[in-house]
């Protein structure tokens, strides 16, 4: 039954041609007759349309296209490449050629940044300068590859790779610095961050070298951390509840690969931390972000260590300005860790057992930045901080002034003024030669390339 | 200390999590970067928006300084609406840290209303940064100009039409009703600045093509050396000169630019630096998207005259 019917379906369908074309002439000639009047009006009306002065409300050089309705419509579809032009041999950016300018599916940048320093030859010898080991040189400290974009409508990525000369004179090295994906489309106001990061601990630790805004990191952040700051491979949550004002809380798990502050290296001891972050506005010139972090993990000697920061960054804009008149940042790091420490208890000279003793430490520092032109800015950073392991502290003061000749260059000159208390003697003092009271002026040039995604407050 | 940090975050955490969340309205939660895209999404959306915008009207559009208030804003809207063409790619930066999925890059609460906009500008050669702050895909500043209106405002109805289909038509008659009264202000815009058709300006920023083109004044050189570039004395000096050899008469300065530098050109060259809206809000008097032009055009025919 059902096939009969198709069939019949199909009969008229192929018929109707054949019954279109034994159609009545007269019938043909009165349709052909009503299409020539409708072409008639048409051509009048595109000529009265012509004549007319352009409407006001027309865009200036052309009508413009109808916008697309709705998000999927865009540009028409070009005709996807055929199976010979994809197995043709092509160069690297064939495909983006193929989509025309700007249409490259993420973004790229390079940031270049080059550091120099000039100090004593007694301060070289012990290795004790800001930056330890590159005493006297210029260098490039950070350059960075940048590459960011989405994924697809649920995630983005950021991937930066970098390369620096590491130690004195040695062959500039190449390193993935942070690779990691956002999934933007978790529910209750929730963010995942998953891969190599550099950790949202506080203002500074996130801020890349040549985004800094002094020359060198702070002294607390490197005694606490190590030279490059807090780094790790794991995995971060953030939220931002709906509430009417701005908090964001995170927690994360990681290796512990800081081998300054843990280094137990492993997610069967992860180092855990968590941050909360919240910001006040007073008017339109004033701004205020507060918030305090933690890390927890262990030591490569299986011990406990846990870090607790705070951290406070104000800014004075005044209405209508393109950049803030004051800055004044500061944060404060407190680290509690257990150290093995080898007791002598008969009093013969040798260690007879390995004990294990708490070791609390705090440092700080605060800078207050002053910006009256668009170009020139002022300031001034102050450090206090003890060792988180060794005996002793240390502070400096560091003025420095800021030129950016545009948006994208910018150089910068400081001198630095260091005090390392007597306890440090056994540190700093390379080759018989001793750091402990340090005059530096250091000096750096940055630039960007192509992309670079606006800073956070 | 630990314990009484572990307190302290413990707290703020059940607080951030129990306190109760904001409650629902029932307009629809609309953000725009832009106050000229806030303005004309009220007269799209009527009563039935409630739309915030991240940018104020005297701020450079170009490097908004991404706030938490910014990310607070979007962290409740069901719709972002951006002018695009890198204009307002800041606010990716803001969208990231607001944990809201409506409104990320590729999702139906995301508005780009540069659709559809013939781009003036658009480089056809080669550029870098060579060039200054260029924008690849062209000059991103068309809000200002009445005659884009249509463009966007249909742009707006499409995007809140996709959240609220059952309010579609009411959108359209806003739209339309909005429409009629710019038709009406346009032909006095048209009326008052055609005795000066023709004219040429010195611009400090170049983010008048659209408006000056539209009324037939052209751009005779910007204040800046290049785009997001400060000028250089031997560039002023320039600027001056030309000034004067061609009798330019006025310099286009924006709310957010050096007033002094400019009214210093201006005064060399025997011309009179004015102060356009660059965005609603920008000067005082234009708080909405007519009165914003409204002040343009008239800042303009009488500086002009």
């Amino acid at each position: 039954m059902r096939v009969s019917t198709m069939l019949v379906a199909l009969l008229c369908l192929a018929l109707t041609p054949a019954l279109a074309a034994a159609q009545d002439p007269a019938s043909l000639r009165r349709e052909i007759e009503q299409l020539q009047k409708q072409l008639q009006s048409v051509t009048e009306r595109l000529q009265r349309l012509e004549a007319q002065p352009p409407a006001p409300s027309a865009p200036p050089p052309a009508a413009a296209p109808a916008p697309s309705p709705g998000p999927a419509a865009g540009a028409p579809p070009t005709a996807p490449p055929s199976a010979a032009d994809l197995l043709r041999p092509r160069q690297p950016f064939a495909l983006y050629q193929q989509r025309g300018s700007g249409q490259l599916l993420f973004d790229m940048g390079i940031a270049g940044d080059f550091v120099g320093n000039i100090t004593s030859g007694n301060v070289e010898r012990a290795g004790g300068g800001t930056f330890a080991g590159q005493e006297n040189r210029f260098f490039p400290r950070e350059v960075e590859l940048s590459l960011f974009g989405q994924i697809d409508p649920y995630a983005s990525a950021v991937v930066r790779i970098e390369a620096g000369e590491e130690a004195r004179g040695a062959a500039t090295g190449v390193h993935l610095a942070e690779a990691h994906l956002t999934l933007l489309t978790l529910p209750y106001g929730t963010q995942a961050r998953l891969g190599q990061m550099r950790n949202r601990f506080g203002y500074s630790n996130e801020v890349h070298e040549h985004d800094l805004p002094w020359v060198d990191r702070p002294n607390v952040m490197r005694n606490f951390f190590g030279g490059e700051g807090l780094q790790e491979k794991g995995m971060e949550v953030t939220l931002v509840p709906d509430l009417p004002f701005y908090i964001e809380a995170l927690a994360g798990i990681f290796n512990g690969d800081n081998e300054t502050a843990f280094g137990r290296t492993s997610l069967r001891h992860p180092l855990a931390t968590g941050r909360l972050r919240t910001f006040f506005e007073f008017g339109d010139e004033h701004a205020l972000q507060v918030g305090m972090s933690v890390a927890s993990g262990q030591t490569a000697e299986k011990n406990q260590s846990t870090i607790l920061g705070w951290e406070g960054r104000y800014k004075y804009r005044p209405d209508g300005w393109l950049h803030p008149l004051i800055t004044l940042t500061g944060e404060a790091l407190y680290s509690m860790r257990k150290a093995d420490v080898g007791v002598d208890q008969d009093g013969d000279g040798a260690i007879d057992v390995i004990d294990k003793r708490q070791r609390n430490h705090f440092g700080w520092y605060t800078g207050l930045e002053v910006q009256p032109f668009r170009r020139w800015a002022g300031g001034v950073r102050y450090d206090w901080s003890q060792y988180p392991e060794n005996p002793g502290r240390e502070w400096s003061v560091e003025p420095y002034l800021t030129f950016w000749p545009s948006e994208f260059l910018r150089f910068r000159v400081a001198y630095k003024y260091t005090d390392r208390s007597p306890q440090t003697r056994d540190a700093f003092n390379l080759n018989d030669a001793s750091a402990r009271k340090l005059d530096e002026i250091l000096f750096q040039a940055s630039f960007i390339l192509g992309a670079h995604p606006a800073h956070p407050f | 200390m630990l314990r009484a940090f572990r307190i302290a975050l413990v707290a703020l955490a059940v607080v951030g999590l129990l306190a109760p969340a904001t409650p629902a309205a029932d307009k629809i939660r609309v953000v725009a970067t832009i106050p000229d895209l806030k303005a004309l999404t009220e007269e799209v959306g009527g009563k039935l928006v409630d739309v915030e915008a991240l940018a104020r009207g005297n701020q450079n559009a170009h490097e908004l300084e991404i706030r938490p208030s910014l990310m607070l804003k979007l962290r409740r809207a069901d719709l972002l609406i951006e002018n695009g063409l890198e204009l307002d790619s800041w606010a990716d930066v803001a969208v990231q840290g607001a944990n809201n999925p409506n409104i990320v890059r590729g999702a139906p609460g995301r508005i780009d209303v540069s659709r559809g906009i013939q781009v003036l500008e658009v480089p056809s050669t080669r550029v870098d940064r060579s060039l200054g702050d260029v924008h690849p895909l062209g000059n991103p500043h068309y809000s200002l100009d009445p005659g884009m209106a249509p463009i966007i405002t249909q742009n707006i109805v499409d995007g809140l039409g996709r959240f609220a289909p059952e309010h579609r038509a009411e959108f359209e008659k806003n739209r339309q009703a909005f429409l009629a009264r710019l038709d009406e202000a346009m032909a006095r815009w048209t009326r008052s600045l055609e005795p000066i058709k023709g004219a040429r300006v010195v611009v400090y920023h170049p983010q008048w093509i659209y408006i000056l083109t539209r009324f037939g004044l052209s751009q005779a050189a910007t204040l800046e050396d290049r785009p997001g570039i400060p000028a250089s004395p031997a560039h002023l000096t320039r600027v001056i000169r030309q000034m004067k050899d061609e009798r330019i008469k006025v310099l286009i300065v924006e709310p957010w630019n050096d007033l002094k530098l400019a009214t210093r050109v201006a005064d060399e060259a025997g011309a009179k630096a004015v102060v356009l809206a660059s965005m609603v809000g920008g000067v005082k008097g234009a708080d909405s998207y007519i009165g914003a032009i409204d002040h343009n055009v008239n800042a303009l025919a009488q500086a002009l005259r």
